[in-house]
């Protein structure tokens, strides 16, 4: 199975929200009751019914002020945060597709993935107790189709292919509009990818995590503290089984060896 | 309730008795189902319960049995766990566990390793239940402080679940005579003057080892 990459042109969103549209239609979710926040962006977060969202902001640079529309969802990292906290097996995959798959039947709703995706992005519905997110529509990319999002998007902002092709693009675009692609944390890698022009910068961007990685308190927690409970305990009953071999039992009168 | 055996000493009341079994059912049926939360490996847990849906409300549920009875064990035990001058003579011997040690001061209701351990459930119960509170409703703090909840209270199990290992050996096989204060409260004259001479003698001063029994 091919691993795919979807790619976030920044150049080349006109902020039309086909994609919006697009996701609630494929993916069969209600649209929602929003109100006017004084900006183009709407409604104002994602949400539990809403997986990708066109955002809104306004930046100033040397060049004067600027518009950045941007395409917001689910990043569908490589070493997925979610994944290594989710504590309910088969709720949160990692695909061979790199789709980083949701399913609410084995979802037990304790929110840990929530905290540890390093992107925001996990929704929590308190009414279903579970939560969704988008699937990088692995129904349809197992079926040889695109993304209901990149298939609605007029003006090419979003593509997607497999993962080679999609990286040697990304780079020859970024290098064509002297930007960069984000994330370029080799350690931290994703099957979302953005062109950023020179112009803008992540730290710029509402919800945009400037330096997206896996969070330390995850690693320490999942890494360290999670095999030494077991080393812990397997050492110390190790232990206790040792002494009382050596020792025996805490007693008044001890039989010495030799007596 | 409490009578008078010969050669036996009433050492821990009903109440307290029935704290202690709190604590202890609550911490272990938190550390299992927690467990089961932790080691996917380990779903036998989780199916033994009902599914992992079940098992986190079981979790939660244990866990504030386990809040409640922690409050109320340190209540009973506070004065009990507090440091006297003797215990640093005791930490030197290792209590006499480790190497033959002569002339260990006589003991209060509890030794230095037992009072350590105590501390070690205080500091890190409260460390667990908080953070295991925050890990209930983690979407209404900061996100910085409810990543610290998610590894402090991985942090907190580790010291606990190793400490309750050692706590059970020495309550069991490690001191013939120990386990039946926990189930009917009477132990031995000759275990309580070899394990808390010092709180014995002072129990008789008072008048009558049954006395004290409330
Ligand atoms: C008021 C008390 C407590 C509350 C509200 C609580 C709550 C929670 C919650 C919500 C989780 C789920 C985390 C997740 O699913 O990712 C959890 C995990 C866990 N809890 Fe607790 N807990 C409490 C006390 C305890 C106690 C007393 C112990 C054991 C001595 C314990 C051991 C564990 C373990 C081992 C995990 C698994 C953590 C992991 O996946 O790394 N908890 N707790
Ligand atoms: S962006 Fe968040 S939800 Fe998506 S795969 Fe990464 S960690 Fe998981
Ligand atoms: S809320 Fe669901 S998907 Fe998220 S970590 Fe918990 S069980 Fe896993
Ligand atoms: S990939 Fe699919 S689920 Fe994800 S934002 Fe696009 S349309 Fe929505």
């Amino acid at each position: 199975m091919t691993e795919y990459i979807k790619l976030i042109d920044l150049t080349k969103c006109t902020g039309c929200r086909g994609c919006q549209v697009a996701c609630k239609n494929w993916n069969g979710l209600p649209a929602e009751k929003t109100q006017f926040i004084g900006s183009l962006q709407n409604p104002a977060d994602l949400s539990y019914d809403t997986w990708c969202l066109i955002r809104f902001d306004e930046i100033e640079n040397g060049s004067g002020l600027k518009w950045v529309m941007r395409h917001d969802a689910c990043m569908h990292c490589d070493w997925p945060a979610c994944v290594k906290a989710c504590p309910s097996p088969g709720a949160l995959v990692k695909t061979e597709t790199g789709a980083v798959v949701h399913d609410p039947n084995f979802c037990i709703g304790c929110k840990a993935c929530t905290v540890a995706c390093p992107f925001d992005i996990p929704r929590y519905s308190a009414v279903n107790e579970n939560i969704s997110k988008c699937t990088l529509c692995y129904d349809r990319i197992t079926d040889g189709r695109k993304p209901a999002c990149v298939t609605s998007c007029p003006t090419g902002c979003l593509t997607f292919g497999p993962k080679a092709e999609m990286q040697v693009r990304a780079r020859a675009r970024a290098a064509e509009i002297s930007g960069v692609v984000y994330p370029n944390n080799p350690k931290y890698q994703t099957n979302v990818l953005y062109i950023m022009p020179a112009e803008i910068r992540a730290a710029q961007l509402q919800h945009m995590n400037p330096n997206p990685k896996m969070p330390t308190t995850v690693l320490w927690w999942k890494n360290l503290f999670k095999p030494f409970t077991l080393i812990g305990m397997g050492a110390v009953a190790g232990a206790a089984m040792l002494h009382y071999m050596v020792r025996g039992p805490h007693e008044p009168e001890k039989k010495e060896g030799g007596e | 309730m409490s009578g008078k055996k010969e050669g036996m000493v009433y050492v821990t009341t009903l109440q307290e008795r029935i704290v202690h079994w709190l604590l202890a059912g609550s911490c272990l049926f938190a550390l299992l189902t927690g467990l089961g939360l932790m080691f996917h490996s380990w779903d036998f847990i989780a199916a033994l319960l009902g599914g992992h849906y079940a098992m986190k409300w079981m979790h939660i549920f244990s866990g504030v049995v386990f809040a409640f009875s922690l409050a109320g064990a340190s209540v009973m035990w506070w004065e009990h766990c507090k440091f006297v001058p003797e215990d640093a003579e005791w930490v030197k011997k290792a209590g006499g566990y480790l190497w033959d040690a002569h002339d260990l001061p006589p003991g209060g209701m509890y030794n230095a390793g037992q009072k350590m351990f105590f501390w070690t459930v205080f500091i890190f119960g409260i460390i667990i239940v908080i953070s295991g509170l925050i890990m209930f409703n983690p979407l209404i703090f900061p996100v910085t402080l409810a990543r610290w909840a998610y590894m402090l209270h991985a942090a907190s199990v580790m010291v606990i679940a190793a400490f309750f290992i050692i706590h059970l050996y020495l309550g069991t096989f490690g001191n013939p005579g120990t386990v039946q204060i926990m189930f009917h409260g009477w132990a031995t004259r000759e275990y309580c003057e070899f394990h808390k001479g010092k709180w014995l003698a002072e129990r008789e001063k008072k008048g009558g080892e049954e006395s004290q029994a409330a």
